[in-house]
């Protein structure tokens, strides 16, 4: 209610701004262990040709298959190469996949999104209508056939699913545009002379995107997912890069034998979905002037 | 009126509290009060004041995850409703007590003909064919002024009017005792609402129903009311007949309710607005919790239970001034 | 005295799948400086959008929109700017016209920071002036809308408008989500700013106590039509034309022991998309003739009183 709502503390930093986004993290311990483990992966697959006693590649058949143990601390898969190794360095794959595809279908979306809501009419039916042919497919579907027409490879795999979750992001924010858009405050920024990039950047496009921030950082953790679909079916990165899906998929013939092969990489991928999946939910949070302090 | 008083339906100390992101909403607050058969009571106050929860209290449909706590009793017909089996309730509702909603445009299901929808609560609570059903239903519509060729068609062909008419038709096809209309003009245009407290008033005397209007517009109860109580945070601070609280509100927030509608037989030019706010639910002041708006309040409103005091016949008020016949 | 604001023969027609609406058909009326104008009509009847095509949030289709004595219907660019400074609006909800992600101050400071006008600090002085001229505590300087009650936001869009020094005014139902005791507070307001302030007001309500309490003349709408118009009193004393009998006889009156004889009209509101000439309210009505059925002439029946009706002199034995 009204009377609680002057912000004592100077420090705290303007809401909606960058900076009160990291403030709100911060307070939020589950969204704080996401960013850790996130940063924590980037720079262990960074430094990881230098600080991992084995070679991601290097094949040794006399350890294949064997378990967990001081020497390899995830144990080793099929040939030989140490898991740990393997999964430290597949990281910098996975992780870049989910967030480029993904800057690459918001980007786009959102752009597409925008025009579409804003004016409306002809522009509307045409990008729409384009967007709902290919929205016509499951996501995963649509990535496999764009990959399946590019080839296989790691930018290839960013590209197939960058493309695929385009509409996904076009459609909700023209969701998102049209009520806003309708809104009253949007007409009383015209009548106090605000001009139409104004209006649609101060006023439109911040009370729209606020829902598609989560969706976004959500969906990174999807595309890693389905970034790993697609090699586990041979289509996104090809071995010997040991992408964690990649890896899953190579492992799935032993995992009665040697399940810790596909444990591993299968407990990285549910950590890092799982971080993502926090720090959304936490940007989400931040953004919403209703749930301040 | 009189002699069948409590008779009917007995409201005593009814305490609704529910909960709401980590806090407690004291919505309803001991409410007590009675109704005869054929009368009609307004359940006046501002947003927030708690009439929509008693009314649902009464129904017993408040939304079972929230509410954290219910006591009192209300007795209809003899029969105790709030320890009744859920299966029982479940049986006089429509029959025994039915509700309208504020909304006419969100009570309708979209995707059935108007005829079918009053046909469905028709069958819910008496053993009758589907054409009996719907030869019901056809003549409720008749009854709230639809012809009965219109009965075929889906909510969307009408409008806002005539969709309340047949949520009310609706509400009346079981023969009801008890109806509680929950702001039912107030989604209406002027002209319209005219029309439909016309109808409530002629169906009101031709079905002797019971009824409990709940409003904030006080030119709507003085229309439709035999009896008016003053709903504020939950409790009701004052009670009377419609004469009592018109010709001599006594409880300040009364007054000042009337005082601060723009009269349109004088011409004042400024009006006299009551100050401040309606008390927060989750944390209502101690003592009378109008107290902080009143322009009488003394130390002794800040604190202890405030009772009610009886100012004449059936007129009581919540308010210590009252007893002191300062008013 | 030239009035401040003149509207001839306005009209307002959106096409639409269905047909054109016509919201608003051929609107005269004129307003003093200073006098508060109030323009009353059931849902649907083009009131609000009269409101907003006077003061250019929408294009007009045709007539004349003199404001100052000066031609205003087609200004562009830095004149239509200008005007803007003239001309503001009050929103009729105070949840959807505030920016949910601007505070206060964000709200207040935004005219003032796109007039050029201030900076820095004075930009602050100037905020907080006019907080205080709506009586917004200053405390709530940095608080958001969510965080106010409707009547504080309701304050708040005021003192967005007032931050432009308008002369004139549109208040879009600005009381009807409000409650009667913080309605009061509002309604007290916009009087005083008016009075001290010389401000000039549209007022657009369905309600006709307020409106009754509030404006000095009244325009009376039915389906983007103006029905009627003259003084305040002489409305509430003597209207003569049907629609508006009606109307005023439907507000459900507090007086208990005077219950006022009821008119009550047949029917509903008909839809405006592409009508039929004539009377609009001819369908409804209790005089109708075949004489309604032909476009009707706003007449000034008495002094300073405008009917649109054939039969109103008939009617009233005038």
């Amino acid at each position: 209610m009204a009377e609680t709502s002057v912000r004592k503390a100077k420090k705290i930093p303007r809401p909606g701004s960058a900076k009160y986004v990291w403030y709100k993290i911060c307070r939020n311990p589950l969204a704080l262990a996401g960013v850790i483990v996130i940063c924590l992966l980037v720079i262990l697959s960074i430094l990881s040709p230098y600080i991992m006693k084995y070679d991601y590649a290097k094949i040794d058949m006399r350890s294949a298959y064997q378990g967990p143990s001081a020497e390899h601390w995830f144990g080793c898969d099929e040939l030989g190469r140490d898991i740990l190794a393997r999964i430290l360095y597949g990281a910098r794959y996975t992780l870049s996949v989910g967030v480029l595809s993904v800057l690459i279908s918001a980007g786009v979306g959102v752009a597409l999104g925008a025009v579409a809501g804003y004016f409306g009419g002809a522009v509307d039916q045409v990008i729409m209508r384009f967007l709902d042919i290919m929205a016509a497919f499951p996501q995963l579907l649509l990535a496999i056939a764009v990959s399946a027409v590019l080839g296989t490879g790691f930018d290839k795999c960013i590209y197939a699913l960058g493309i695929s979750g385009i509409p996904r992001f076009a459609r909700m924010m023209r969701a998102n545009i049209l009520t806003v858009r309708n809104q009253e405050f949007v007409e009383a920024a015209m009548s106090i002379t605000c001009t139409k990039p104004r209006i649609i950047v101060r006023h439109v496009i911040p009370n729209a995107i606020a829902p598609l921030i989560v969706e976004i950082s959500m969906s990174i953790a999807a595309a890693g997912l389905a970034a790993s679909s697609l090699s586990f079916i041979g289509l996104g990165v090809t071995p010997p890069t040991p992408e964690w899906g990649a890896m899953l998929a190579s492992a799935r013939n032993y995992i009665r034998l040697y399940p810790h092969m596909i444990m591993f990489p299968g407990l990285f991928i549910m950590l890092s979905v799982l971080s993502f999946n926090l720090i959304g939910d936490a940007i989400r949070d931040a953004l919403d002037p209703k749930l301040k302090d | 009126m009189s002699e069948h008083r409590s008779d009917f339906l007995s409201v005593r100390d009814l305490v609704v509290h529910y909960h709401s992101e980590g806090k407690t909403v004291k919505a309803v607050n001991g409410v007590s009060f009675d109704l005869g058969k054929g009368e009609t009571i307004g359940l006046v106050g501002e947003t927030g004041a708690g009439k929509t929860t008693i009314a649902k209290a009464l129904m017993r449909i408040l939304p079972v995850h929230s509410v954290e706590h219910t006591e009192g009793s209300v007795t209809l017909e003899g029969k105790e409703l709030m320890s009744l089996p859920e299966h029982e309730m479940q049986q006089l509702r429509g029959r025994a007590l039915s509700m309208i909603f504020q909304d006419p445009m969100t009570a309708l299901n979209p995707v059935k003909t108007v005829a079918e929808q009053i046909a469905e609560a028709v069958r819910l609570h008496n053993n009758v064919s589907r054409s009996q059903a719907l030869d019901r239903a056809k003549e409720m519509l008749t009854m709230v002024g639809i012809s009965a060729d219109r009965a075929g068609e889906y909510p969307h062909q009408f409008s806002g009017g005539m969709k309340q008419r047949v949520v009310i038709a609706m509400a009346l096809a079981c023969d009801p005792q008890l109806l509680i209309a929950d702001e039912p003009t107030t989604a209406l245009d002027v002209t319209i609402q005219a029309q439909v407290l016309e109808m409530i008033n002629d169906l009101k005397e031709k079905l002797s129903t019971s009824m409990i209007m709940i409003t904030h517009d006080l030119g709507v109860v003085a229309e439709t009311c035999d009896t008016v109580a003053v709903t504020y945070a939950g409790q009701i601070i004052e009670y009377g007949t419609k004469e009592d609280i018109f010709d001599h509100p006594t409880h300040p927030y009364t007054v000042g309710l009337f005082n601060a509608l723009p009269n349109m037989n004088d011409n004042a030019a400024r009006l006299s607005p009551i100050d401040g706010l309606p008390p927060d639910p989750t944390n209502l002041p101690q003592g009378c919790a109008f107290s902080p708006r009143c322009p009488y309040a003394t130390d002794a409103c800040r604190k202890g239970v405030i009772e009610n005091y009886t100012v004449s016949g059936v007129h009581t008020c919540r308010c210590i001034r009252a007893a002191k016949e300062e008013v | 005295m030239a009035p401040l604001l003149e509207v001839k023969n306005l009209k307002k027609y959106f096409p639409t799948s269905r047909g054109v609406v016509h919201a608003v058909d051929d609107v005269t009326f004129s307003l003093d400086a200073g006098k508060t104008m109030g323009v009353v009509g059931e849902s649907g009847c083009g009131k609000s959008t009269l409101g907003r095509t006077i003061i250019h949030l929408q294009p007009s289709t045709d007539g004349k929109i003199i404001f100052d004595g000066r031609d205003v219907t087609d200004v562009k660019g830095n004149d239509l700017k200008k005007l803007r400074g003239d001309m503001q609006i009050v929103f009729q909800d105070p949840y959807s016209s505030l920016n949910p992600r601007m505070s206060v101050h964000d709200t207040i400071a935004e005219p003032l920071r796109l007039s050029g006008k201030y900076k820095g600090p004075e930009l602050e002085n100037e905020c907080r002036r006019l907080m205080d001229l709506v009586g917004i505590e200053s405390r709530l300087y940095n608080a958001y809308p969510h965080e106010m009650d409707g009547g504080r936001r309701q304050r708040v869009g005021i003192g967005r408008a007032l931050a432009m020094h308008p002369r004139f005014i549109v208040c879009d139902e600005p009381v009807s989500a409000l409650d009667v005791s913080i309605q009061a507070q509002v309604l007290n307001l916009l009087m005083d700013l008016q009075d001290n302030l010389g401000l000039t007001y549209m007022f657009v309500t369905h309600d006709l106590s307020v409106v009754k309490h509030i404006s000095h003349s009244i325009c009376v709408m039915y389906l983007g039509q103006l029905v009627e118009t003259c003084a305040t009193d002489e409305l509430f004393s003597n209207q003569l034309h049907p629609y508006s009998k009606a109307l005023l006889s439907a507000i459900p009156s507090t007086d208990i022991h005077h219950p006022q004889k009821r008119i009550v009209i047949k029917g509903e509101i008909t839809s405006p998309i592409d009508p039929k000439p004539g009377c609009r309210f001819a369908t409804r009505c209790p005089y109708a003739t075949e004489a309604c059925s032909r476009p009707q002439r706003l007449d000034e029946v008495l002094p300073g009183h405008f009917v649109s009706c054939c039969r109103c002199r008939e009617i009233n034995k005038l």
